[in-house]
């Protein structure tokens, strides 16, 4: 084999290991398991949803409410998300205007 | 050809018979004099002040305040030729059919007439203040190329626009005692009298018509001016000081019997940053950002405004928001950026911030007034204080169009939105003022409500008119003087019919 087969080979090998490593959240920050990680598992990127989520957890309910309030909808966080500015389902959190899932699923986190 | 005549230098006690006469060279003044150049009527136009500023005239304008903070009275305007377009912005919008509506649940709104009764003149206005042809919210079809609209999912907000009075060599837009001072010399029947200060309306001794305008000169020159019509037309504020101080027949001032003079004050707060906007996936077009100017000469800007529909179903205001600056976000604003572009599907690694401005309409408050003090000025005229207040009602509602904003920005997946004040004074601290002075002598078919009626004259007196944004009873967004212009315009055409 020639050394540049080897060199091709070797970056083939890497670029497949990290896909699967993305595929596969290898590299993703793990979070001690809790009782609402089917909720919390939906957000993309956690920690700052626990920055955004600090200001809004006073204004709603404690986690175990705000779980099970959120379950009540089978509706994904996405599809939620999505949804909600077309029915007016609006909240505001330190002044940031946002879906009202995003603003519970963020409290959630926090809390969680 | 008549030319400019200067007040100190005709002699003492000079008696003058022109069959209008207009009190102010302001915007206001000089087009209603144009308009009626070629009416056969001989018009005198009164104006305080000379070709340029003098700081004596200017202090003729110094007053006090108390309540809310806001500009002193001789900060807001100029008292010479030309008024305060002297030193205007040239923002130029038509208001909205709405402005003139009765609104429910909303005190005091309304005009005693709609918006078609002003639209008849609104060219000739927006020619007299060289802002180009009219596009304005046609400008969705006229304007390409220069970036695509703020993406909006349905709702109460969309983009509209703004003109402006033409810039000339990047100086500032039309002044109009420097553009038109050759057309007013050029019309036979104008007679312009300069450093000419109207000190009060003397009125018959059954206060049914004006007599005589008392004139007086800082040099210590007297006049008398015995005109067949009078027109008012020298700001918002002087005016109504020129009629509460006319107070020697009825002791309320003139055209004051039911109390309202001074009354209605109104502005367009300018709070600054009231929100950031902010772009998920593109910068905002420049339309929103700077005064892009159009080949046939029109200067536009977008704005956000609420829509007419949004405002009836939820009782909210006028307002026009503009965007400012970019901003800058900081570890919560991200947070809160990430949380909500990742939870939409929404890639906002490129996204952008911006600051927001706006002009806000405010509720109408006989409160907020101006009234006479005891001290006076150097022509003997009492001095004025103004009583400033604004509602948290309107900081309440000007919310409900930022959310609304905000909701739509969401529903398009295009952005979101942060505001920026909740507490009182948080807007307050943030407050600055459009200088547009508004309502002191409103209009109302009804004597109860209102100082002159839906032609402008003022009710119970005979030949006494007012122009200006003084008769503005509800005030819109818009800026005023496009808006004033051209109802001054509309009041030439009822003096020709009136004085024929
Ligand atoms: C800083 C600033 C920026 C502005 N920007 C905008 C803008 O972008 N868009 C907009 O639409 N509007 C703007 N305005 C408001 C605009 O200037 C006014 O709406 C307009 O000038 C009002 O016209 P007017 O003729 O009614 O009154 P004025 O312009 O105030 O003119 C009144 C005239 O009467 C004279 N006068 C006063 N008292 C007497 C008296 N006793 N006897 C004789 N003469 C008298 C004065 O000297 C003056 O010439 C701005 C104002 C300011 C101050």
């Amino acid at each position: 084999m020639t050394r540049r087969g080897v060199l091709a080979g070797l970056a083939a090998v890497l670029a497949l290991a990290g896909g699967a490593a993305w595929k596969f959240r290898l590299f993703a920050k793990h979070y001690p398991s809790t009782p609402y990680d089917d909720l919390l598992d939906q957000i993309t990127d956690r920690e700052p949803a626990i920055v955004f989520g600090q200001a809004a957890r006073n204004s709603l309910p404690g986690a175990a409410q705000l779980a099970a309030e959120l379950r009540r909808d089978r509706r994904s966080l996405g599809e939620r998300a999505a949804a909600e500015p077309g029915e007016a389902q609006i909240a505001e959190v330190a002044g940031w205007v946002v879906p009202q899932s995003v603003a519970r699923y963020a409290a959630l986190a926090a809390q969680a | 050809m008549s030319s400019f005549q200067d007040a100190r230098t005709l002699p003492r006690d000079t008696v003058l018979s022109p069959d209008l006469a207009i009190v102010g060279g302001g915007p206001a003044g000089i087009s209603l004099a144009l308009a009626l150049a070629e009416s056969g009527q001989n018009i005198l136009l009164l104006e305080s002040g000379g070709r340029t500023f003098e700081a004596d005239v200017q202090k003729l304008y110094e007053g006090s305040q108390t309540g809310v903070p806001y500009i002193a009275l001789d900060g807001g305007r100029l008292r010479y030729l030309g008024g305060s377009t002297n030193h205007w912005g040239g923002w130029t919008r038509p208001l909205d059919k709405i402005d003139f509506e009765n609104r429910k649940g909303m005190p005091y709104f309304g005009w005693p007439f709609r918006r078609d009764a002003i639209e008849p003149y609104f060219a000739r206005a927006q020619s007299l203040i060289e802002a180009g042809p009219w596009i304005y919210d046609e400008a969705d079809n006229v304007i390409s190329g220069n970036g695509p609209l703020l993406r909006l999912g349905p709702g109460g907000i969309y983009t509209s626009w703004f003109q402006f009075s033409r810039t000339r060599d990047n100086n500032l837009p039309t002044h109009f005692g420097d553009r038109y001072q050759a057309d007013l010399i050029k019309a036979a029947r104008i007679t312009p009298l300069l450093n000419a200060n109207v000190t009060a309306i003397r009125l018959s001794p059954d206060a049914g018509r004006v007599t005589q305008l008392d004139v007086a000169t800082l040099s210590g020159n007297r006049l008398t001016v015995k005109p067949r019509y009078t027109v008012l037309a020298a700001g918002a504020i002087e005016n109504a000081r020129l009629m509460l101080a006319s107070n020697d027949v009825t002791t309320a001032g003139v055209g004051n019997g039911n109390d309202l003079v001074g009354r209605f004050f109104a502005d367009h707060p300018i709070p600054r940053n009231v929100a950031t906007l902010v772009l998920f996936d593109e910068g905002i077009s420049p339309l929103y950002f700077n005064n892009v100017a159009l080949p046939d000469g029109a200067v536009m800007r977008a704005v956000l405004s609420p829509r007419q529909e949004f405002m009836r179903a939820h009782g909210v205001a006028g307002s026009l928001t503009t965007v400012e600056n970019e901003a800058k976000l900081d570890a919560f604003a991200t947070a809160a950026v990430v949380t909500t572009a990742q939870a939409l599907g929404v890639d906002a690694s490129h996204a952008k911030a911006y600051s927001l401005g706006c002009g806000m309409e405010m509720a109408p408050d006989p409160d907020r007034r101006l009234t006479l003090r005891t001290e006076r000025d150097a022509l003997g005229m009492p001095r004025l204080n103004l009583h400033m207040t604004i509602s948290d009602d309107d900081f309440t509602l000007f919310r409900q169009t930022l959310t609304e904003l905000g909701r739509q920005l969401l529903a398009a997946k295009s952005g979101m939105l942060h505001i920026s004040y909740n507490r009182r004074d948080e807007w307050l601290e943030a407050m600055d003022w459009g200088n547009h002075h508004l309502g002191t002598t409103r209009m109302h078919g009804d004597p109860k409500q209102g100082v002159v009626d839906a032609n402008s004259k003022v009710h119970g007196i005979g030949n006494l008119y007012v122009a200006g944004s003084s008769v503005f009873p509800t005030y819109g967004s818009s800026n005023p003087t496009l808006n004033l212009v051209a109802l001054t315009l509309r009041l030439a055409d009822h003096l020709k019919k009136v004085m024929a």
